[in-house]
C-alpha cells in the first residue's frame, strides 16, 4: 500500500508541477522570460529525445541533426507562408516530411558504421543548411530570414509563452509516452540489440537495415516538431539556428543529461540550457564551452547527469538492504550506466 | 534438411571453403570437425547468410537460401549461436531471449508506439515463454541480470536458447563447449538430447573429440577448406586421412 503510495505520488507531484509552472514562473517571480525558456526546455527536450532514439537505443551517431531541426522549422514556416495551411497541420506536414527525409539518407547511411556514419551526417547536415541559406529564388529567405506567425489552433491563437508552453507540454507528454513505449517493445528490444552487437542481432532475426530506417525516421520525427515548434514559438527563423553547431549543441545535451533513458535527455537540456543563461554575455565562447564540457562528460562522468543520479540511487539503495548477497548483483547492474 | 551443393565461398585469393557437398539429416546431431583455420566457422557464415557463397546452393527444406540475408534465413526456420560470445550485454537476459522470438512477434511499428491490447498481451506473453526458456537452461534466476554479468558457461547456455526462442528447425551451435568446464559440459550432452527432443535438429563445431563422438550421428571432416571425410563417429575416428590432418602426419 505504501509502496503504491509511493510510486504514485512522484509522478502526480511532477504533474502538477508542470501544470503550474507557467503561474509559478509569471505571478510568483514575475518572469514571463522564464515561461518562454520553458517553451525552449520542452521544445529542446523533444529534439535531443529523438536523437536519443537515434544514438541512445540504436547506436546510430547523427552529428547532423540541425537539418532536421531545419526541415521542421522551414518546412512548417513555408508551408504557412506558401501554401495557406494552417500552423498546426504545418508542423505536422513538415515534421512527416523531415521523417521521410531521414527514412531516405538512412537507407544508403545504413551501411555506414560509427565515423564514416558521423561524416555523412555532418555532409547532411551543411547540405540542408547551404540549402536554407542560399536557396534558389530566395524561397526560405536566405541570410535574411523568415517571419512568422504562432500556432492556431482552429482559430484559437497562442499568444502567450502560457499558451504555447500547454501547447508545446502536450506534444512533449505525447512524444515522450511513444519514446518510453517503443523502447518497451519489440521495436525498442530491436534498436538496442543492434546497437548492442548487429551482427548477431541480423542473425537472431531483426532486419537491421529495416530498423536503423525506423530509427532514423522516427529520430527526424521528432526533431524536425521540435524544430517547428522553435520556429512558431520565436516567430522568425534564420539559418544561424541551424548550423553545425546546432547539431553539436544537441549530442552535448544528450551525453550531459545520459543516453538511453526518458529522464536523460531531459536534464541534459536543462543542465545545458542554465548553463547558457548564466554564459550569456560570453556567447562568443559557447563552442569553446560545449567542447570543455563534452570532454569532461566523457571523461568524468560517461553516464551523464541521470548515470550519476543512478549510480547514487543504486548506492543508497544498497546501504540501506545492507545484504551483502544482493550486492554483488547489484554492481553489475550499476555497469549499466557507465555506457 | 538442409543440403549444400559444391558450395564455395572466396575472399579474395583465398578459398576458405571449396566445393562442399553435405546433407543435414533431420531429427539428428551432425558434426563438423576439422583443425584450426579448416573453414568450419566460416561454412557456418555461409549457410547463415553471413557471406553469401561464391559459387554452389544451399537448400533448406526445399527453399534456396544461398542468396538470402540472415534475418531471412532466421526466419525459415535456422539459428545459430557463435564461436565468440555475441550476447547483448547490455540487455537484461530474459530480453535477449526475446530479442531471439523478434521474427515470431507479430506487433507492427504502430501497434507497438501505440501500446495496444494486442501488443500488451503478446509482449505478456513473449515475457512469459522466454522466462520459460530460461528454465530450459536453469537460467531463470538470472532473468532481470545484464546479460554481460552472467558466467561464461552460462551466457553459452544463453545464446543457444536466444536461438531456440525463434522455434528453429535447425540450430547451428558453434563450440559451444569452448571455455566450459566439465560439468559444464555433461549439462551440454544432455541439453543437446533435449533441444533434439523438442523436434530441433542440431548441427555442431567441436573440438572437444569426446563431446562429438559422444553425441553426433554423422561427422563431416574439413580440412583446408575441403571436405576430408564423413562418417558415424566410428568411422571418422579410423580414417587415416582424418588422422593424418590432426596429427600433421604425411
Amino acid at each position: 500500500m505504501k509502496k503504491t503510495m509511493k510510486k504514485t505520488l512522484g509522478p502526480v507531484i511532477g504533474a502538477a508541477l508542470a501544470l503550474a509552472l507557467p503561474f509559478i514562473l509569471r505571478n510568483g517571480f514575475d518572469w514571463n522570460y522564464g515561461v518562454q525558456l520553458a517553451c525552449f526546455f520542452l521544445l529542446y527536450a523533444i529534439a535531443v529525445s529523438g536523437l536519443d532514439i537515434l544514438f541512445g537505443y540504436a547506436g546510430q551517431i547523427s552529428l547532423g541533426h540541425a537539418a532536421f531541426f531545419a526541415i521542421g522549422a522551414y518546412g512548417s514556416v513555408m508551408l504557412h507562408q506558401y501554401a495557406n495551411i494552417p500552423v498546426f497541420f504545418s508542423m505536422i506536414i513538415a515534421a512527416a516530411f523531415a521523417t521521410v527525409v531521414g527514412a531516405a539518407l538512412a537507407y544508403p547511411a545504413s551501411k555506414l558504421v560509427f565515423h564514416f556514419l558521423s561524416l555523412a551526417t555532418i555532409a547532411f547536415g551543411e547540405v540542408v543548411y547551404q540549402f536554407v541559406s542560399q536557396s534558389p529564388g530566395s524561397i526560405t529567405g536566405n541570410f535574411t530570414g523568415m517571419f512568422t506567425q504562432t500556432v492556431s489552433l482552429f482559430g484559437y491563437k497562442l499568444n502567450s509563452f502560457t499558451k504555447y508552453y500547454y501547447f508545446a507540454l502536450a506534444a512533449a507528454v505525447i512524444l515522450l509516452v511513444i519514446k518510453r513505449n517503443m523502447i518497451k517493445s519489440r521495436v525498442g528490444r530491436a534498436l538496442i540489440a543492434i546497437r548492442e552487437n548487429s551482427h548477431a542481432a541480423e542473425g537472431m532475426g531483426v532486419n537491421v537495415r529495416k530498423y536503423k530506417i525506423i530509427a532514423f525516421a522516427v529520430s527526424a520525427f521528432y526533431t524536425a516538431y521540435a524544430g517547428a515548434l522553435y520556429a512558431h514559438l520565436v516567430r522568425y527563423i534564420s539559418p544561424d539556428t541551424f548550423a553545425y553547431k546546432q547539431s553539436v549543441m544537441f549530442m552535448t545535451m544528450l551525453l550531459f543529461g545520459g543516453t538511453a533513458s526518458i529522464a536523460g535527455p531531459m536534464s541534459g537540456v536543462l543542465a545545458v540550457q542554465a548553463l547558457n543563461e548564466c554564459l550569456r554575455s560570453a556567447e562568443t565562447y559557447q563552442m569553446l564551452i560545449y567542447g570543455i564540457l563534452l570532454l569532461t562528460v566523457i571523461v568524468v562522468m560517461p553516464g551523464g547527469i541521470s548515470g550519476v543520479v543512478r549510480d547514487v540511487a543504486a548506492r543508497i539503495r544498497y546501504r540501506k538492504s545492507g545484504a551483502a548477497a544482493a550486492g554483488d548483483k547489484k554492481e553489475e547492474v550499476d555497469d549499466h550506466a557507465d555506457n | 534438411m538442409l543440403t549444400t551443393e559444391h558450395l564455395t565461398l572466396k575472399f579474395g585469393g583465398l578459398t576458405a571453403n571449396n566445393d562442399i557437398s553435405l546433407t543435414i539429416n533431420d531429427g539428428k546431431i551432425t558434426g563438423l570437425i576439422g583443425p584450426n583455420g579448416a573453414g568450419k566457422t566460416t561454412f557456418f557464415n555461409a549457410i547463415s547468410g553471413v557471406y553469401p557463397p561464391t559459387s554452389g546452393t544451399v537448400t533448406f527444406d526445399g527453399v534456396r537460401i544461398e542468396r538470402k540475408r540472415p534475418h531471412e534465413i532466421n526466419e525459415l526456420g535456422i539459428t545459430r549461436t557463435y564461436q565468440v560470445i555475441n550476447l547483448f550485454r547490455k540487455m537484461s537476459v530474459v530480453e535477449n531471449v526475446m530479442v531471439g522470438m523478434h521474427d515470431r512477434l507479430t506487433q507492427n511499428f504502430f501497434q507497438s508506439i501505440f501500446k495496444v491490447g494486442s501488443e500488451r498481451r503478446e509482449e505478456k506473453e513473449a515475457r512469459e515463454r522466454a522466462y520459460e526458456w530460461l528454465k530450459f537452461v536453469g537460467l531463470e534466476k538470472r532473468a532481470s541480470d545484464l546479460a554481460g554479468s552472467l558466467s561464461y558457461g552460462e551466457q553459452r547456455q544463453l545464446e543457444i536458447v536466444r536461438g531456440l526462442a525463434s522455434n528453429p528447425k535447425l540450430i547451428l551451435l558453434d563450440e559451444p563447449a569452448a571455455g566450459m568446464n566439465s560439468t559444464e559440459k555433461e549439462e551440454l550432452n544432455t541439453l543437446m538430447g533435449r533441444i533434439l527432443e523438442k523436434g530441433v535438429t542440431i548441427m555442431l563445431i567441436e573440438h572437444d573429440m569426446k563431446l562429438v563422438m559422444n553425441v553426433t550421428d554423422y561427422i563431416y571432416v574439413l580440412n583446408y577448406g575441403k571436405l576430408l571425410a564423413q562418417g558415424t563417429p566410428a568411422e571418422v575416428q579410423n580414417n587415416p586421412d582424418v588422422i593424418a590432418a590432426y596429427l600433421g602426419g604425411d
